[in-house]
């Protein structure tokens, strides 16, 4: 009985209107029921989506101007979802190309920003040399100060480099470590203890040793963190795509380019190959949305 | 040689030579290993940040010349930028929409994710998966948002069949594609402020979730209702992530933008100066413009940026 009720009582005090006034309670059902609204709005179009990527064109039509927003297919159509990969095409890029330069493109983008923003991170933290001060003045300015307008020249320079619309484009110009990533991998490592790279040293290992085989590895949680992070924003990127390396266009740019090219009627197979682009993310972000949503606070991911 | 071992062995030098030769090494071994683990990132910056910001100045001035088709030493680009602001061209109006776009962002998506922070902290019914599904925007390409928002807003659309049924007037092309209107600017600001609150709403929970909930317990205790909560305990707790945001929208005001590339593919009076400036270098036009008018825009905005921040600074931050 005392059990019971202590569980209820925990129960009603962690509640948001536990010891509420009336109209602080009127004032909490209002905000449920806007962010219920504000679901909806962003629910309708993508259950739109769904139920259309499955229609015949003509049951689309028929539906569209019936104003049937959400009806269910009268003529079943999966078929849209290979045909997606069949008929789609942008400068002889299909669905499958396309995904496929998604992801080396955002492999490439990730491991390198990473990778290097922990390389970074890590010499200067840990290691006393003397252009160490001005290295780390040069990633702070270079992030304090925004530049507006270098499109032209990296674009330029890019051109003068033979890179444009290569794939080495993101290779080059990627492997940069410094950025948001540094800032959170030179506040990680600062906070990690000298000692674990000292146990190497002890055992007969150099400092190669030390970071490859020790710090690195320790750094898993944050550099997974970025990693999320980076995918996704890489994954949706369609500007730097269309500039960079227009004849391999990843999934974000080449639906774009693809949407120009859709016939009236044609739209289901459109809408099936947005389903389709948008599934990975989700996917990622699904298993690792606790991680993203714990580790991230305003200038600093937590290890 | 062995004699001459043995001999520093009975003299016991050995051990402090090693110990030096030792020592060397590892300060070899430790100067190769900065220089192989810093090469590449200080080479990118050298290559792609530094020469890249000053080859921009470079071309801020000159121009090209018309005959030879080279490069010129000139200072016609700053007249032309004059011209350009001061006239009834693109910029004058990219301007003016990128200055919206940034208040839309000050003034409408940071509250209003202050205001969802603040509520989701409170663990209002539902929020863990509120807080996904103010995220889920964040994640999903725009390519495939704008698609449908596009289709919504569509004079076929949802919206047009609504309007229709309840016999209101709807534009012919749709609100996005209403000439010489600032509606379909309008209707992208929309846009952004549905879907942009996602990543500032992560922040600002995560500052508010820090907050010891002693100080809204005796603040309770001692009758705070909820809006003297919000302005006397949440605000100055979270004051530090709010300059932050504040100084790096600041930062980021000529790159305020919406997805316009992607909802008017025709330009429909919604440029910006993000959008102004890729279209320019994407379809090869006058790069040297462009270069001019980034010069100047960060000349303009790194006072300004300065300044914000010494005034963020002077409110304090609270430590706890």
């Amino acid at each position: 009985m005392e059990k019971s009720f202590k569980l209820k009582f925990m129960k009603k005090e962690s509640g948001a209107l536990y010891k509420r006034t009336a109209g602080e309670k009127v004032v909490y059902v209002i905000v449920f029921l806007l962010f219920a609204l504000y679901t909806f709005i962003m629910a309708f179009p993508f259950i739109w989506l769904l139920c259309n990527s499955l229609k015949s064109n003509y049951n689309y039509q028929e539906d569209y101007e019936k104003f049937r927003l959400l009806a269910l297919p009268f003529e079943w159509r999966p078929q849209n979802y290979i045909d997606a990969f069949r008929e789609l095409e942008y400068e002889g890029t299909n669905l499958f190309g396309m995904i496929f330069n998604s992801v080396w493109y955002t492999a490439v983008v990730v491991i390198e920003g990473v990778f290097f923003s922990a390389c970074t991170g890590y010499c200067l933290s840990k290691y006393d040399f003397k252009l160490r001060g001005t290295i780390y003045f040069i990633a702070i300015f270079s992030m304090t100060i925004p530049i507006v307008g270098s499109l032209p020249a990296s674009f330029k320079l890019s051109g003068d480099l033979r890179i444009l619309n290569t794939p080495l484009q993101p290779i080059l110009s990627c492997a940069g470590g410094f950025g948001f990533n540094f800032l959170i991998m030179y506040a990680f490592y600062k906070n990690m203890p000298w000692s674990y790279a000292e146990a190497v040293f002890i055992d007969g290992g150099n400092d190669f040793k030390a970071f490859f085989k020790v710090m690195l590895p320790m750094a898993k949680a944050p550099m997974i963190t970025l990693s999320i992070i980076s995918a996704i924003s890489c994954w949706n990127d369609y500007t730097s795509i269309l500039l960079f390396m227009r004849s391999y266009p990843t999934l974000a740019a080449g639906l774009y380019k693809v949407k120009s090219n859709i016939q009236l009627g044609e739209e289901p197979v459109y809408y099936a190959a947005l389903l389709l682009a948008m599934l990975p993310v989700l996917i990622v972000f699904s298993i690792f949305s606790e991680q993203i949503m714990k580790n991230m606070s305003v200038g600093g991911l937590k290890g | 040689m062995e004699q001459d071992i043995a001999a520093l062995q009975t003299q016991g030098t050995l051990p402090t030579n090693q110990k030096r030769i030792r020592k060397g090494n590892r300060r070899k071994g430790r100067t190769l290993f900065i220089v192989c683990i810093l090469a590449i990132p200080i080479l990118n910056w050298l290559v792609f940040w530094l020469y890249v910001n000053i080859s921009s100045i470079f071309l801020a001035f000159q121009e090209i010349d018309p005959w030879t088709g080279t490069q010129q030493w000139s200072m016609g680009n700053f007249k032309k930028l004059w011209e350009q602001i001061t006239g009834d061209g693109d910029l004058l109006l990219s301007i003016k929409n990128t200055g919206l776009y940034f208040l839309s962002g000050l003034l409408i998506t940071m509250p209003l994710s202050l205001f969802i922070s603040y509520f989701l902290s409170k663990k209002i019914f539902g929020y863990q998966f509120y807080r996904v599904v103010f995220y889920l925007p964040c994640i999903i390409t725009p390519v495939i948002l704008t698609s449908l928002y596009d289709q919504m807003l569509a004079p076929t659309g949802p919206l047009a069949k609504i309007f229709d049924k309840i016999s209101l007037s709807y534009p012919l092309n749709g609100p996005l594609y209403k000439k010489d209107s600032v509606m379909p600017t309008v209707m992208i600001i929309i846009y952004t402020i549905l879907t942009g609150f996602g990543g500032d709403m992560l922040i600002f929970s995560g500052a508010m979730s820090r907050i010891p909930t002693e100080v809204y317990e005796s603040a309770k205790l001692d009758g705070c209702g909820p809006i003297r909560e919000v302005f006397t305990i949440v605000m100055p707790l979270i004051w530090s992530t709010i300059s932050t945001k504040i100084v790096l929208l600041m930062s980021g005001i000529f790159a305020a933008s919406g997805p316009i590339m992607l909802l008017v593919t025709e330009n429909y009076n919604t440029t910006t100066v993000a959008f102004w400036i890729y279209n320019i270098v994407q379809k090869g036009l006058d790069v040297n413009l462009v270069a001019t008018a980034g010069l100047c825009f960060t000349l303009i905005i790194i006072p300004i940026i300065f300044g914000v921040r010494a005034v963020m600074d002077k409110f304090g931050n609270v430590e706890y």
